[in-house]
């Protein structure tokens, strides 16, 4: 039972208790049952999403954000992939670096948003080395695990086939590896948006995180749920698309193996 | 669901605490620190020497700030951490006994669970304010899902006999609950709880920074703020010390319960 495996199409019942959800919201606020100050009503909510889609804004904050998100998670899967297949099919490599890079990574890439801040200052820099950063760790240690797991017959077979280096990596090892290279896109995918909208809400100023930022500011408690709920479906669009992506590329038993 | 962490999960399994074969992959880190300290100035704005950095954690009678903010830090984290297992668990059981409750949830978990967390922080800010409690609530929306999903997909593999032989022993639901479905559910929950610790600390560091309530990663930002670049870099290698300590706690409570279900076995 996987809640994520259910399209949204197929599962009526599942969207009716969203909407129901969202309606018991609605009632409570209205009639004042739940007491909480800030807290404003579906409808209103609604209204300041028409309000910002009309006026452009929200477009172009979306546009910034995932924009600055695809373009990270693509340099940051580019290094991630080649990084680790190196160290995955050289011991040498391995054995003299894996320690650095387990150590590096146990530090969270949320305590370099300062360190970032200071050198970069609040920019657009700043927010692509976040979430360049940020996204390589998955990557990395994905296709790492990925290459080193291939069994040993798999490479004999290329070793007499007489393959060249090369062709061997892009003939068995990155297939043979793609399904758990795949996940390491996929959590490095969640996590560039995540880091884009941090970096957005404390140094560069645009797209969402700098609008839930304006809106809070602005004590405007609905523009920031609309920019709050625009990011949950960034979210499940970005991560939906690289599901049906995978679905595509992997062969029908590796696609369950990763348990797209 | 299960799969997929349990392949990130085997990758990313540390090495650093196998002894001493591992010291020589410290190498690059070593000659990178040691270049750093060679040709980097104390007083550098961006890229301050790593010597000067300790000393930056005690000046301007800054010091008997750090003990504090690290116990603030791992206070919220356990919190946190605690409330999601025991909120992820119960749901996860109830979504992953009952393929109806599991439909009807889909879309609603799936959205809440693509939520950037620090979309939520501004929201939670608002209407809890800035206190522990809304930092926590902050924690458990971020760290709940690993654990609800591995628990639920834990539950539907569960072969169908063992539910069978419970009821043909007549066991109470509470009965069945504690004796069985949770023993055999035992070890797809420690994953999951192992797959949510390094997103709850990182979470409470989040919030720290970006409300600037309590904690190391309040101190970040208070250092970054006041341009004081040493000392961030010291307490990013805190946060990182703390990160591999509870790692590695939490590593070794799954190892013991994995360790006690082999011993059934036999």
């Amino acid at each position: 039972m996987e809640p994520s495996n259910a399209p949204i199409r197929s599962n009526p019942l599942g969207v009716a208790v969203l909407l129901g959800l969202a309606g018991l919201w609605e009632v409570l606020v209205r009639f004042k049952i739940a007491e909480l100050q800030f807290l404003p009503a579906p409808s209103e909510i609604a209204v300041a999403a028409r309000e910002t889609l009309v006026g452009g804004e929200l477009i172009e904050r979306v546009v910034h954000t995932l924009g600055v998100t695809i373009l990270g998670w693509s340099v940051a899967s580019v290094i991630g992939v080649c990084l680790g297949v190196l160290l995955g099919l050289s011991p040498v490599a391995y054995r003299y670096s894996m320690t650095s890079f387990e150590v590096t990574r146990a530090i969270p890439p949320i305590t370099f948003v300062p360190a970032a801040l200071l050198i970069f200052g609040f920019s657009l820099k700043m927010e692509l080395v976040l979430v360049i950063y940020g996204g390589i760790w998955p990557v990395l240690i994905n296709t790492i695990g990925g290459v080193r797991s291939i069994p040993s017959e798999l490479r004999d077979v290329g070793r007499m086939l007489r393959l060249s280096r090369t062709e061997t990596i892009k003939k068995v090892v990155l297939p043979a590896a793609l399904p758990s290279v795949v996940v390491g896109l996929r959590l490095a995918l969640s996590l560039c948006l995540v880091l884009a909208i941090v970096a957005e809400m404390v140094g560069n100023p645009a797209g969402i995180g700098n609008g839930l930022i304006s809106a809070r500011q602005a004590l405007q408690p609905a523009l920031m749920f609309v920019y709050v709920i625009v990011a949950g479906l960034l979210g499940v669009a970005l991560n939906s698309t690289l599901r049906a992506a995978a679905r595509l590329i992997l062969p029908g038993n590796a696609a369950k193996d990763v348990a797209l | 669901m299960i799969d997929h962490d349990r392949t990130a999960g085997t990758a990313s399994r540390s090495r650093v605490w196998t002894g001493l074969g591992s010291l020589p992959g410290l190498l690059p880190l070593v000659l990178l620190l040691g270049l750093w300290q060679v040709l980097g100035s104390p007083d550098s704005p961006f890229f301050p020497a790593p010597s000067s950095w300790w000393p930056a954690l005690f000046t301007r009678g800054q010091g008997d700030k750090i003990l504090p903010a690290v116990f603030d830090t791992i206070r919220t984290f356990g919190l946190g951490l605690s409330i999601a297992t025991i909120l992820g668990v119960s749901l996860g059981l109830l979504v992953g006994a009952s393929r109806r409750v599991g439909r009807a949830m889909g879309p609603t978990f799936e959205f809440a669970r693509a939520l950037p967390p620090a979309a939520v922080v501004p929201v939670a800010t608002l209407l809890l304010g800035f206190d522990e409690s809304m930092k926590v609530v902050v924690v458990v929306l971020a760290a709940l899902w690993p654990i609800l999903l591995n628990t639920s997909s834990g539950v539907a593999e569960l072969p169908p006999t063992l539910l069978d032989t419970a009821r043909s022993l007549r066991l109470s639901k509470t009965a069945t609950v504690f004796r069985v479905l949770l023993p055999s559910v035992m070890p797809a929950i420690v994953l999951g709880v192992r797959v949510a610790t390094p997103i709850a600390l990182v979470i409470t560091l989040l919030v720290e920074y970006l409300t600037a309530v309590n904690g190391v990663g309040a101190l970040v930002g208070e250092a970054q703020r006041t341009f004081q670049p040493a000392r961030v870099y010291a307490l990013i290698v805190i946060a990182g010390l703390i990160s591999l300590c509870v790692n590695s706690v939490v590593r070794s409570i799954e190892d013991a319960v994995r360790r006690r279900r082999v011993g059934d076995l036999r």
